[in-house]
């Protein structure tokens, strides 16, 4: 049991989304109707997107913690953009969206060639480089506003084929994960995480993998960026300040290591649905509002406890 | 006590950059670097190193030590001191006890769950912090609550020696009882071997678990310490007083040159560290810019500021 | 990188496969290198000797792409190459074993072997059938020398040294390199393994594939060497025919006119003292019901083949890998060892052969290494480090150290040096029980005649010695008896007349064989 656990750490974590799913079903009897699970899908996507990108990041032994200023700075960046092509129709969406997705590759080659080029630390790099992004956004734009075309969070709320259009994004996220996972790139950045000298003795690029990953989690701070920005239908420069570190502790909750050199986004997908779970559950107990920060800390501490617990040997 | 050449050694250039910050700042607004001012300067950063020593002390540990739950902590002791005291000079001492006492137990607690239960530090504290913020929300239901005594603002706010006042005093015997600790102490030899290999750090017979424990403990105190400190300079508090603390203290302990890898560093450069954080946020605050200006500029120095010296070595050298 | 002067591209059959003239490098202020040269022809077995730190790593390091050199030219296969990383290298058909092994702990054998060629279906997928079965036809070679954990799914992080080993040769090997460079890639091996690598290296000789070795083993230099050059304090010193020269010409070069302990023991009988140390039928993860008892004055070696459980009934009595049932005393008294420190505090020290995970201090001083023991020994609360100082240098000097300063970083020292150390880290808490732990991994025939004659002053003086090695010639030329392992049991012991290579093989291999 426990071998079958500890390569894949992410069992746990599955079952604790489903305990955390039954719990839910029987204090809030509606959770499995179709509309009740797309919108709670739609409050977990943005996170879900950033953690798997952050788990990449994670995997080579490294940290983001730019990834919400650099939601914010797509979000604005896209908004803007499409107010500033103008008109109706497709043109000025695709212009955001590109806009958007590009400002995300930009802002994670800069941090992966300040991490790995530069050799910064990259706790304090992202950190910083995240100040910079964030006030970067804020100059974009100054001031919350600036509203999308109905076009484009209308195809957001939508469906598709019968399934909406958020679980489509989320089995997209999902299939890129498990389609890259058997790249020779994530067994790469898995060894480059693991132990640098290593890895450069075996010739491998340090610095390209490294950068791969930072602009994956960029890019997908940037996809995060877009959900976002179809569900609040405009701009704000101050959108997504807590992803970074929720986003790291899906990451942990899914079983990937800080150290690097360990798991994968399954886990971390499974992370961030739990979390969000965790905060469904808490709301619907009828806790007083002043109890709910201190019983989610618990809560996660106590599944990242039971899920190291059951892993030891 | 390795010999270095000048310029590469992170406390000669964080002393640099600390002179250029000041220079700067002078220029932009003469009266900068006057002496009272600097005084003030000071004050303020003494309130980040004292919270930056357990951050240090945590992160010198290693195995990814760092402590995000400092931010509440220095919160709670803020709320604790402040109850306690309830602005009386009689009560200060008791208010510093009872609030660094329950910091340091919270300490043991994070330092418990990383070691025996082995979650990351990172998240460890991270959960910490939600739990301590949602103690603060029960608690006070969200009112602040408590004020400073008189004598404990004197203390932090006027002058008492020299025109210096005593905080000032107390973060010099911090660095100084700090540095001594871990330059000529056997637990600060076991600190940098615990935060170098753990492995062998167990295998010349130091107990591991134990060590690590105390210093997230340490860097409890440190913040419920810094609590006081900080009820000390505002006279009352409220419950997030403490979050603007928890990343500078990161920033301040590795613009210092302390390694977030473990086993590497020291106090002094963190104290140099606070000192260059807290001149460079308050030379961004004299200039006349945005927001978002500022906050470009301060990106942006950091960024400066660690590639000047918290650069990694080479792979292939 | 100064290329220097155009080599001699003389082309044609004369062309050396590598040939490296003048390399030199500096670290600061220590000259690893002066005058690196050396000559490897197509399809031959070359081994490079010297003593500890004279720049044999680092002048393979060069050829490999790793360290960028400060001066000299490398010519491959007659064409003057300058390699700006270890991908380079590897394309010009050179593959290098790492003396500190170059693995990912967290990836398997498989994973780690195919790291960076792994081969792909056609989606761009890595295809892992025909990763793990490439795995598998390496680790075949080594077949019923390696232990059945070797396997292509196994994480390298669990798996015994010398296993490690074994996969950091294999993942050389599937990299099909017309120069093999192996970096002291015996020193955690067992004869029989060392005896399968041999047979491989032959192999790939009669291919054409070039080896070069190095060894502090002479045995096996002259065993199955066609040319040897040796180096010392930087500088090659001499390019020797093996046929055509002998040991004591070699160690000659090796420590120019430096004096060496002869490698003997002259054995005293045992005191006939009340035991130091039992241990009955005592047991853990790899140790299964053994008893043993060790009297003052006693070298007593732990025999067998590779992680037999010698490792783990060494660690158990240090407290490291407490003991799950079983009686241990020390001078008479029962004692339970759940924590090193108790057994440090005991007078026992263990000294374990694999330095970079059990005792190097990465990134700390040289002094902070040595005295790391001591202060738990002596249960100081202060350190003065001018107090200390000299005690510590006694004890680096008493094993010919080489090292710029005590405050130097431990990760400046050669590999040798480093066990030095990490061996005088120990000597200086001043044990009662010695524990060692395959100690000599890496250091030279120098040294190797001075530990020998600290521990024969030890035990002398009355303490007990308990040595495991994966050189059989130690046990047999150091020890009073030899205890040895299978599975986890003692099977036998040897003493006196009985103590010998062969009686020592049949024991070890017996039922295995
Ligand atoms: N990264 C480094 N930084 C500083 N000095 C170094 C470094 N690497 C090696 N040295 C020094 O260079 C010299 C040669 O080291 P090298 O590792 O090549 O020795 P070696 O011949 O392989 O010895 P051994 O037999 O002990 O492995 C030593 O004095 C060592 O201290
Ligand atoms: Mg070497």
């Amino acid at each position: 049991m426990s071998a079958v656990v500890r390569s894949r750490p992410w069992l746990l974590t599955l079952i604790a989304l489903a305990v955390l799913v039954a719990v839910n079903t029987a204090l809030q009897p509606s959770f499995v109707q179709p509309a009740v699970l797309q919108s709670n899908l739609t409050t977990f996507l943005p996170l879900t997107l950033v953690a798997i990108g952050q788990t990449y990041v994670v995997m080579g032994g490294d940290i983001d913690l730019s990834v919400g200023a650099i939601a914010a700075l797509v979000n604005v960046v896209t908004v803007s953009a499409i107010a500033a092509v103008g008109g109706d129709g497709l043109t000025p969406i695709i212009a955001g969206l590109a806009a958007g997705l590009a400002t995300a590759v930009v802002c994670g080659v800069i941090n992966g060639v300040l991490v790995a080029v530069l050799r910064l630390q990259a706790i304090v790099t992202t950190f910083a480089t995240g100040i910079v992004f964030a006030g970067t956004a804020l100059f974009v734009l100054p001031q919350a506003g600036l509203p999308v075309p109905e076009a484009f969070w209308r195809s957001y709320g939508a469906t598709l084929i019968g399934l909406p259009v958020v679980l489509w994004i989320l089995l997209a996220g999902l299939a890129f994960a498990l389609f890259l996972g058997r790249r020779p790139f994530v067994a790469h950045l898995t060894a480059v995480g693991g132990s640098r000298v290593g890895a450069f003795q075996t010739g491998l690029s340090l610095s390209r993998v490294r950068i791969g990953a930072f602009v994956l989690s960029a890019l997908f701070a940037g996809f995060a960026a877009l959900c976002l920005t179809g569900e609040t239908a405009s701009g704000d420069p101050l959108l997504g300040q807590s992803l970074a570190l929720s986003s790291i502790s899906a990451v942990v909750l899914g079983g990937t290591a800080l150290s690097g050199g360990s798991g994968g986004p399954v886990g971390s997908i499974l992370g961030a649905l739990v979390l969000g779970m965790i905060g469904n559950v808490i709301f619907f107990a009828g806790l007083p509002f002043a109890w709910q920060t201190l019983v989610q800390g618990l809560i996660v501490l106590a599944a990242l406890a039971g899920g190291v617990l059951v892993t030891r040997r | 006590m390795t010999l270095r050449s000048g310029l590469t050694n992170p406390l000669t250039l964080a002393a640099i950059a600390i002179l250029a910050l000041l220079a700067v700042g002078e220029t932009l607004s003469p009266g900068f670097a006057r002496g009272d001012q600097i005084v003030r300067l000071l004050t303020v950063a003494a309130i980040l190193g004292i919270v930056a020593a357990g951050q240090n002390l945590v992160i010198l540990g290693g195995r990814e030590g760092i402590d995000l739950s400092v931010g509440p902590m220095i919160s709670l002791g803020a709320v604790i001191a402040g109850n306690i005291m309830a602005g009386a000079n009689a009560a200060i001492l008791p208010a510093i006890l009872a609030a660094t006492a329950v910091t340091f137990l919270i300490g043991i607690v994070n330092g418990l769950g990383v070691t025996l239960v082995r979650i990351p530090p990172l998240v460890m504290t991270l959960g910490m912090t939600a739990i301590v913020q949602g103690g603060l929300v029960v608690y006070s239901q969200g009112i602040p609550s408590g004020n400073a005594a008189p004598a404990l603002m004197a203390f932090i706010n006027r002058p008492l020696v020299l025109g210096l006042p005593g905080i000032l005093f107390v973060w010099a015997i911090i660095a100084v009882g700090l540095t001594f600790l871990l330059r000529r102490t056997a637990f600060g030899y076991a600190v940098y071997a615990i935060g170098a290999n753990e492995r062998a750090a167990m295998l010349v017979g130091l107990p591991v678990n134990r060590i690590r424990c105390l210093l997230y403990g340490l860097s409890g105190f440190f913040a419920g310490l810094t609590g006081v400190c900080v009820i000390g300079y505002t006279g009352n508090s409220f419950i997030s007083v403490g979050d603007q603390y928890v990343l500078s203290s990161i920033i301040a302990v590795v613009i210092g040159g302390t390694s977030l890898a473990g086993g590497a560093g020291g106090y002094i450069g963190t104290v140099l560290g606070a000192v260059a954080l807290v001149l460079l946020q308050s030379v961004l605050t004299t200039l006349q810019l945005e927001n978002y200006g500022r906050q470009i500029i301060f990106g942006m120095t950091l960024l400066v500021l660690m590639l000047l010296y918290g650069r990694q070595g080479r792979l292939r050298v | 990188m100064t290329p220097g002067e155009a080599a001699t591209a003389a082309g044609g059959q004369d062309a050396a496969l590598l040939d490296a003239q003048g390399v030199g490098k500096r670290f600061g202020a220590v000259v690893a290198l002066s005058d690196g040269r050396l000559r490897v022809e197509a399809g031959e077995i070359h081994a490079l000797l010297g003593a500890n730190g004279c720049g044999k790593s680092t002048l393979c390091k060069v050829i490999a792409g790793t360290v960028a050199p400060d001066s000299g030219t490398i010519a491959v296969g007659g064409d003057v190459v300058q390699f700006r990383n270890p991908r380079d290298a590897e394309q010009a058909g050179i593959a290098l074993f790492y003396q500190e092994l170059s693995l990912i702990p967290q990836l398997s054998v498989a994973a780690n072997i195919g790291l960076g060629r792994e081969p792909r279906t056609g989606l761009g997928f890595v295809d892992r059938r025909r990763l793990n079965s490439e795995a598998e036809a390496l680790i075949a070679l080594f077949a019923g020398v390696a232990g059945a954990e070797l396997k292509p799914e196994a994480i390298v992080a669990d798996l015994t040294p010398d296993l490690r080993q074994i996969v950091e040769i294999l993942k050389v090997l599937a990299r099909r390199p017309r120069l093999i460079i192996l970096d002291e890639a015996t020193a955690a091996l067992d004869g029989r393994q060392s005896a399968r690598l041999f047979e491989i290296l032959r192999a790939r000789k009669a291919e054409g594939v070039s080896t070069l070795m190095i060894s502090h083993r002479l045995d096996e230099v002259f065993a199955v060497s066609d040319r040897i050059t040796v180096m010392r304090g930087g500088a090659t010193v001499a390019q020797l025919v093996t046929a055509g020269t002998n040991r004591d010409q070699v160690v000659r070069h090796m420590v120019g006119d430096a004096r060496i302990h002869p490698v003997t023991s002259q054995r005293m009988p045992p005191a006939l003292a009340e035991p130091r140390l039992t241990a009955q039928g005592v047991r853990n993860a790899r140790v299964h019901d053994v008893s043993l008892s060790l009297r003052p004055g006693e070298i007593v070696g732990l025999g067998g083949l590779q992680g037999q459980g010698q490792s783990a009934l060494l660690q158990g009595l240090f407290g490291a890998l407490p003991f799950t049932a079983g009686r241990v005393t020390i001078a008479g008294e029962t004692v339970a060892l759940t924590r090193t420190a108790d057994a440090i505090r005991r007078g026992l020290a263990y000294v374990s052969g694999d330095r970079g995970r059990d005792a190097a201090l990465t990134g700390r001083s040289i002094f902070e290494n040595l005295v790391a023991a001591l202060l738990v020994r002596e249960k100081r609360r202060l350190v003065r480090p001018s107090e200390l100082d000299p005690l510590a240098t006694r004890h680096a000097d008493s094993l010919n150290t080489q090292y710029a300063g005590l405050d130097a970083p431990i990760g400046t020292l050669s590999g040798g040096n480093q066990q030095k150390i990490f061996i005088a880290r120990w000597l200086a808490t001043g044990p009662r029980v010695l524990l060692l732990d395959d100690p000599t991994k890496g250091i030279d025939l120098a040294a190797k005649g001075d530990l020998l004659a600290i521990m024969r002053k030890l035990a002398d003086e009355g303490a007990s010695i308990l040595i495991y090695s994966s050189e059989d010639a130690e046990l047999i030329e150091w020890c009073d008896r030899v205890l040895v392992f299978n599975s986890g049991r003692i099977v036998t012991e040897l003493a006196g007349p009985t103590l010998d290579h062969f009686h020592l093989a049949r024991a070890a291999y017996g039922e295995a064989a």
